[in-house]
This record gives structure tokens, sequence and C-alpha cells, in this order.
């Protein structure tokens, strides 16, 4: 594994060497850099090696993948393209996208990329930018695409990834949140907000029915997908419309429960780790979590093992997850 | 390693849910999460044949990967 959280002069060293970079970092640091083969995106927050849970404007993470990358290439997509990131993936390689949130290409990738043709046809990775919390209100998330030196603030950047021969690429998951034991929820429609739900199949206002058993929506929602567990978070209630809305969206059929507490994320993490990765843990290049995690359970400081990375605004494996750690491994074939 | 055909019976119990299995592949996963529920739904031959078509060309795209080929043996038993 090649990641390390450096100082933006750092970066342009290894940009001037020609190596291949995924980047995150604070906006002020990523515009600094010069153009080469990298994409970032806008975040502040990170998981490191040497500091655990990290907030910081200054640095920048990067993941370099030079060693087991032939070549890269960079394309851009706007929210009708990027029904096209399958079609034109590397049949055997990767594909890392950086989207910037609560952007059109960010809803409607949400939404569709479960039904993007050739979905799953290779493997496909990424995050969400963001911004720091203190800035929500006046910046706006980006990524940037350094084979231009441009920047996008809708839209998607997708580095696609030719592997060294010999090499092949894996994406998996892990999500504490299991599913609890209450009532089975599905939804009428597809979307990001919800006024009703279907509580064990009879139809109830979803905001009163959260109040109405004082759910913890800190936690989210979780579908299971034939054993990969799904998460969608809460993002707030609008109490004037009762309407509850959400950082991923619900879709109709898909039935879904109130995920039951993590009492302790970092022991529970270590201990899901081992059980889906093993104590090898040399063949992850890549993991992002989700900025919700680092902030309800507490992260700052704490570490998570090889899984290092930036904290985001919501995680792509394959489609869109949330208050979930994605990561890749690359493996000799 | 060559993907059993379409027409393999294996393929018609998996996306109706008449076996489950315990794969690794996250994107299979995730389709299926779908594909079963929507056949659950309509579970017409023609929706069965269209389901299957879908998994079936994940497979065969990412055949060449260890964990894909894991999968296979898993519901195919070969």
């Amino acid at each position: 594994m090649n990641q390390s959280i450096i100082t933006a002069s750092d970066v342009q060293k290894k940009i001037s060497e020609g190596r291949y970079l995924l980047l995150a970092g604070d906006e002020s640091v990523l515009e600094q850099l010069p153009p080469g083969n990298w994409i970032g995106g806008t975040i502040p927050y990170f998981i490191t090696k040497e500091h655990g849970g990290l907030a910081s404007r200054e640095f920048i993470f990067v993941t370099d993948i030079t060693d087991i990358a032939q070549s890269v290439s960079i394309a851009r997509y706007n929210k009708d393209t990027l029904a096209n990131v399958y079609v034109e993936g590397p049949k055997q390689d990767f594909s890392f996208i950086l989207i910037p949130a609560a952007t059109d290409t960010h809803l409607s990738f949400a939404m569709n990329a479960p039904n993007y043709k050739s979905f799953g046809m290779s493997p496909l990775i990424g995050w969400i930018a963001g911004v720091h919390l203190d800035d929500i209100d006046t910046k706006t998330p980006k990524a940037f695409d350094g084979s231009t030196g441009g920047m996008i603030e809708d839209g998607a950047l997708v580095m696609r990834v030719e592997l060294k021969p010999g090499k092949q690429a894996e994406i998996g998951i892990i999500n504490l949140f299991e599913q609890g034991d209450g009532d089975t929820l599905t939804f009428p429609s597809d979307g990001f907000a919800a006024r009703e739900a279907m509580v064990n199949g009879a139809p109830q206002n979803y905001a009163a029915y959260l109040r109405a058993h004082n759910l913890d929506t800190r936690l989210p929602i979780v579908a299971d997908y034939y054993g990969a567990l799904v998460s969608v978070s809460f993002q707030c209630i609008n109490e004037v419309e009762n309407m509850v809305h959400f950082y991923a969206p619900v879709f109709n059929g898909i039935e879904y429960k109130h995920a039951k507490p993590v009492d302790d994320y970092v022991a529970a993490f270590d201990a899901q780790a081992r059980k889906v990765v093993g104590l090898d843990t040399d063949n992850v290049v890549f993991s992002c979590n989700c900025v919700l995690n680092y902030l309800f359970s507490n992260l700052e400081n704490k570490k998570t093992g090889a899984f290092v990375g930036p904290m985001t605004f919501g995680e792509i494996a394959y489609q869109l997850l949330n208050q979930t750690l994605v990561y890749l491994e690359v493996k000799d074939c | 390693m060559e993907v059993p055909s379409k027409s393999h019976e294996g393929w018609q119990d998996i996306v109706t849910g008449k076996k489950t299995f315990e794969l690794r592949f996250l994107a299979a996963k995730i389709m299926l999460g779908r594909l079963v529920r929507g056949v659950h739904d309509n579970p017409t031959p023609q929706n069965i044949d269209s389901r299957i078509d879908l998994l079936y060309n994940l497979f065969a795209q990412n055949s060449n990967s260890i964990t894909v080929q894991a999968d296979i043996k898993t519901i195919f038993g070969k």
C-alpha cells in the first residue's frame, strides 16, 4: 500500500516525477498543484496511518498507484454521459471516480447507477467530494483534473487505470451497520426524501414514525443486497414538510431496517476487517470511509489499521453507499 | 475460466431465489439484491430470461477474476 498524508510541496514533487496519484484535500491546497497524472477531490477529513483521524486544510492525502499501474487516462462526464461509465470502463482493470456532492451528477449517479448499462462489468470505486463542515454554506465541493489543471463543480472525473500485467483489481466494503430487529420498511418510490414509508406493509408518515419510536438518526437504515449490507444515512427531518431526507436514495421494492447501534466503532471495525480481508492487508491499495462515521463515532485521532484515506460525503463501490468503508485490493493473478 | 451457459439451471435457480449462495463478488451481490426481487414480483419466463442475461453477462465479463471464479464454483460446483 502506498498511501500517505503529505504537504502540497511534497505532492508537487511526486507530480513532477510523473507519478500516478489519487488525491484528497482542501480546495485551497489542491488548487496549488501543477498539471500531471492525478485527479483530486475536495475534503479536509482523513484517517491516516500516522495520526489516525485528522481534519486538516493544509495536508493532502495521497494514494500513489504508480507501482501497480501500467497507464492511466482521465475522462470527464456529466450527469447524462455518466451512464456510459461502465460501458467505457477497462475490462480487467479499474476506474476511479470523483463526483462533487450535492450536484445534479451526484443525484443522477445515486439514483441511476444500479441500472447503468453493463453495471459491474469493470470495477468502479471512488467517492463524493465535500467541504469542511464549517464551510458548508460558503464553499462548494470540487474535483480537480490534473491532466488539464481544470476543476469541476458538477460532473464526474474518472481515472481509467490499466494495471501492470498479472494483476487484477477487486472492490470490497466494510459496513459495520447491521439490520436491527425492528420493523421492515419499504418506500413507495425511489428518492432522496420520503414522506411515507410502508412499515411492515402499512403506510405511515415516516417522520412521525421516527419521532414516535425515538429512533437514532445517526444510525442508517440498512438493506440486505444478497448478503451485502447497504446503508442509507439520514440527512434531516423537515418538520414543516414532514419529510425525511437522506444522503443516498431509498429504492422502491428494497426492504430496509434501522441499524443496530455500534458501541465501539474501532473495535468493531478491526474485527470486521480481519473477517473480511484477513491479516494480510498488503493488497489494499485504496480505501475511503464516511465523514458521518468520523463524526458520529468520534474517529479523530483513532486508527483503523491499514484502511486509511479520505472521510467523504459518499462512498462509491459500483454504486453510491453511505456510512461504509470501501476499499480496493490489487492482487497478483 | 468458462462460465456455464445461460441454459444451465443454476442461473434460473439463483435469479428465482430457489437456491441462495454466499457469494464474494460485490457487483453480483448488488445486482442479485435487485434481480431476485424483480423476478419475485414478476416471475414470467421473459423476465427470468432477461435477468439471467444480466447476471450471466456480469459473470462472463469478469470471468478472469479469482473471486468470480470462486463464486462460479460455489454456484455450479465446478
